[in-house]
């Protein structure tokens, strides 16, 4: 019989092993930027694509905005895994919901599932998000701290990289924008992180979800191409060194010797 | 028994590092807040490579939301003011916000205030060593008039007929009880108020940006607001180094409105 | 708020003195040349302090230092070893050999084996016989003479590339052929350039500029590295070894 919920059976053994110095191993995380910004006709959305563990850089082009319903969508910095599996589950308990009230789901809704979510794990669920979407009431913008607060704003940032992507919000956001121009500061503030946050970097994804359409903008600019090798590096048949040759034959061979001459007949009356 | 730390929040916690307010007049209550919220993001990286010695721990801290709301609606006339983790007072606001909902429906009436304080009062005690929440309930119902709880850290429950909260309230003790006056009307109550507050803002870093006040009377909830640049002045000090300091300067005593 | 738990309980609290500025450094050695790189990033955390911030200096017309680790020992490291030439230059007018340069740097690191200079050396240059040398040392001053070395945050990236591109490991030769001793100028290059464009792409604190030196022996050309734009001769004497530098570009983000 298993029970609901996480598993804290190795939890004993996990803190006696760090007491003896044996580190945890690193969790992927996306240092990241991420942001929303409200406009004229909705929410845009907009991420990094970096995702580091320590130092290394783990993913060169990952996906931060998630999917939680046809007009919301998530935003997600810290703990890579917490992050992905917090907006999976609630974009599915989003869906029962809009099954079982037959309405189409709100953003409010989304927000509260999740600050309960992570309140419940006190900040050991590691996950910092951006929620935006539109609704019957409206667009509505909203960020997620991992210890389950949460604040409604026109334009929001988190990750390694808000504050560099915040300094752009607060010289160039204003009420109203167009779709065009929101866009641009929402690349630029993505890129502000891209470039000054070592947490951050790669591509920009951008999400425009308007009342008719939610639009994702996968790869939206991509500022940092990898560049050419001077040299290729193909290898020469024989190249790795061997101290055993075996030559196993996988194919089998059967001889199929029938019992009766006749045979049979499978009864199908 | 381990000691209980009050003071801790976990690390990278957004705290409502604050200045908080409720004042009762004749006719209702006056609540305020400032509006910042900072988070502390605790960065600690091993230096070392080859020396197994050296730990640098970097403590930065950044603004979370520099217009935020903390005086949150529980029911119709009873507010509450937030202080500590954002993450702990809103969920303690909103499952009280969720009972005086359902005790509206089962008594077919509002609850007074001193019922909405006992319920935070209830989960701030019960809860006392996971929570870190400082909370002033305010509001106005037909028993009792205006009244003033305090709810601080430990989960106790103080009437007062002024109550201050928060890092900036520290700082200003002393200015609301050499101030504070009983028999006072709405226009005095608030702007006893804004006073402190842009007060207690001006000393502590942790509260800033702009002022929130809620009036709250029988007639319904009005909401005021004084942005960043518009408030009330009061001693700044003075250049010290350039401009000569002049031998009759008048100083006079700080004027106390 | 003020903690007032700190009132309470003792707490043991240190200065350090030491950062970690991010970066990575690498020295080849060929037959008659010595080529040594660095990226130009210098960094904190998660930020960037500047996009150039050079670590690999001319020391004299045939010797390079290469230095990583925390920049404002590394700076002082090398004003205090340029100091220490220009002293043997007035002494015995003349340069002083690698060789001896290596032995300087030793002696200085170790001098301060209990409060380290925290930073890496590779240095690069020619030998008195006119062969390429690479000296690697340890903060504290233990060193050896190889044929190539990385040093930094993206060590344990580019170290092993090396070791298969320069040294052959792990490559078996083609039946009745050995690999070189020493590989031409040219795929010494292009190695080098390989190798930050790979620790950018794959480390956060590798990027923005790179910077690599060129020190050919008496008598040699740069003959085959045309393809190499933008080269930059920094000899300051005549019919003696030479010192080239080449800046790219490498991606900021």
């Amino acid at each position: 019989m298993s029970s609901p919920g996480f598993n804290f059976s190795n939890a004993v053994r996990n803190n006696f092993l760090q007491e003896k110095g044996i580190p945890l191993p690193k969790a992927t995380s996306t240092g990241t930027t991420i942001v929303g910004c409200l406009f004229k006709d909705g929410i845009i959305l907009g991420a990094d694509t970096r995702a580091t563990e320590g130092e290394i850089i783990a993913d060169k082009n990952c996906e931060k905005i998630h999917y939680i319903t046809e007009s919301i969508r998530c935003c997600g910095a810290g703990t890579a895994a917490d992050t992905e599996f917090t907006t999976a589950s609630i974009s599915s308990n989003m869906e029962l919901h809009a099954l079982s009230t037959g309405r189409a789901p709100r953003v409010v809704t989304a927000m509260t599932m999740l600050k309960q979510y992570l309140f419940q794990y006190q900040g050991h669920v590691g996950a910092a998000l951006v929620l935006g979407g539109v609704d019957s009431t409206g667009p509505h913008l909203f960020t997620i701290h991992p210890h389950g607060s949460t604040d409604k704003l026109p334009y929001v940032t988190m990750g390694s990289g808000s504050l560099a992507a915040m300094a752009v919000f607060e010289s160039s956001w204003k009420p109203n924008m167009e779709r065009g121009e929101a866009l641009a500061l929402v690349s630029a503030a993505i890129s502000a992180g891209i470039f000054n946050d070592l947490g951050s970097g790669s591509n920009v994804d951008a999400c425009v979800i308007t009342a008719t359409q939610t639009e994702m903008l996968r790869n939206f600019v991509k500022p940092n191409e990898r560049v050419e090798k001077e040299r290729r590096y193909t290898f020469r048949r024989g190249t790795t060194a061997w101290k055993t040759e075996n030559i196993r034959s996988l194919i089998v061979s059967e001889d199929i010797t029938p019992v009766s001459a006749g045979g049979d007949a499978m009864d199908i009356s | 028994m381990d000691r209980i730390d009050m003071n801790r929040l976990k690390s990278g916690e957004v705290n409502l590092g604050t200045s908080i307010m409720a004042v009762q007049f004749d006719k209702g209550v006056v609540i305020g807040a400032d509006s910042r919220t900072t988070t502390g993001s605790y960065i600690v990286r091993i230096v070392s490579r080859m020396f197994s010695m050296a730990i640098v721990a970097n403590i930065y801290i950044s603004q979370a939301n520099r217009v935020t709301d903390k005086l949150t609606h529980v029911h119709d006339r009873i507010y509450c003011c937030r202080s500590g983790s954002a993450a702990d007072t809103q969920a303690v606001a909103d499952i009280v916000h969720y009972y005086l909902q359902l005790y509206t429906q089962s008594h077919g009436s509002s609850p007074p205030v001193s019922v909405a304080a006992g319920v935070f009062q209830d989960i701030c005690y019960e809860n006392k060593d996971g929570l870190s929440a400082g909370i002033i309930v305010a509001g106005w119902d037909k028993e009792a008039g205006p009244s003033v709880y305090n709810i601080p850290l430990g989960g106790g429950l103080f009437r007062q007929p002024w109550a201050i909260g928060g890092s900036g309230s520290t700082y200003v003790y002393g200015y609301c009880d050499a101030t504070y006056q009983d028999g006072w009307g709405r226009d005095e109550t608030v702007n006893f108020v804004k006073n402190t507050l842009s007060l207690a803002m001006s000393r502590d870093g942790s509260s800033g940006g702009v002022i929130r006040m809620c009036v709250i009377t029988e007639d319904g909830v009005e909401r005021l607001f004084v942005p960043g640049d518009q408030l009330p002045k009061f001693w700044e000090g003075r250049e010290v180094l350039s401009a000569p300091v002049k031998k009759s300067l008048a100083l006079a005593p700080m004027a106390i409105e | 708020m003020p903690d007032m738990t700190s009132l309470a309980h003792p707490q043991q609290r240190a200065f350090n003195p030491y950062t970690e500025n991010g970066g990575t450094i690498l020295a080849i050695a060929g037959a008659d040349f010595s080529v040594i790189a660095g990226d130009t990033r210098q960094s904190e955390g998660y930020s960037i302090q500047t996009r150039y911030a050079p670590k690999v200096f001319r020391l004299t017309d045939r010797a390079v230092l290469a230095v990583n680790g925390f920049a404002a020992d590394g700076n002082m490291f090398v004003k205090k070893v340029k100091q220490r030439l220009e002293w043997y230059r007035h002494a015995h007018a003349k340069d002083m050999p690698l060789r001896a340069i290596a032995r300087l740097i030793q002696t200085m690191l170790y001098a301060r084996r209990f409060f380290p200079y925290y930073v890496y050396n590779i240095l690069g240059g020619i030998e008195e016989d006119g062969t390429g040398a690479v000296y690697s040392f340890d903060p504290v001053g233990s060193y050896e003479r190889e044929a190539c070395r990385a040093a930094g945050a993206a060590q344990s990236l580019v170290q092993p590339f090396l070791d298969n591109q320069i040294y052959f490991k792990n490559q078996v030769p083609a039946p009745g052929t050995s690999h070189p001793a020493h590989l031409p100028l040219p795929t010494v290059l292009s190695i080098v350039i390989d190798s930050f464009t790979s620790a950018t792409e794959r480390h956060i604190e590798v990027g923005d500029g790179l910077e690599i030196y060129i020190v050919l022996a008496k008598g040699r050309t740069l003959h085959g590295t045309e393809s190499i734009g933008g080269m930059q001769e920094l000899t300051t004497t005549d019919d003696g070894e030479r010192v080239f530098v080449v800046r790219r570009d490498l991606k900021k983000d």
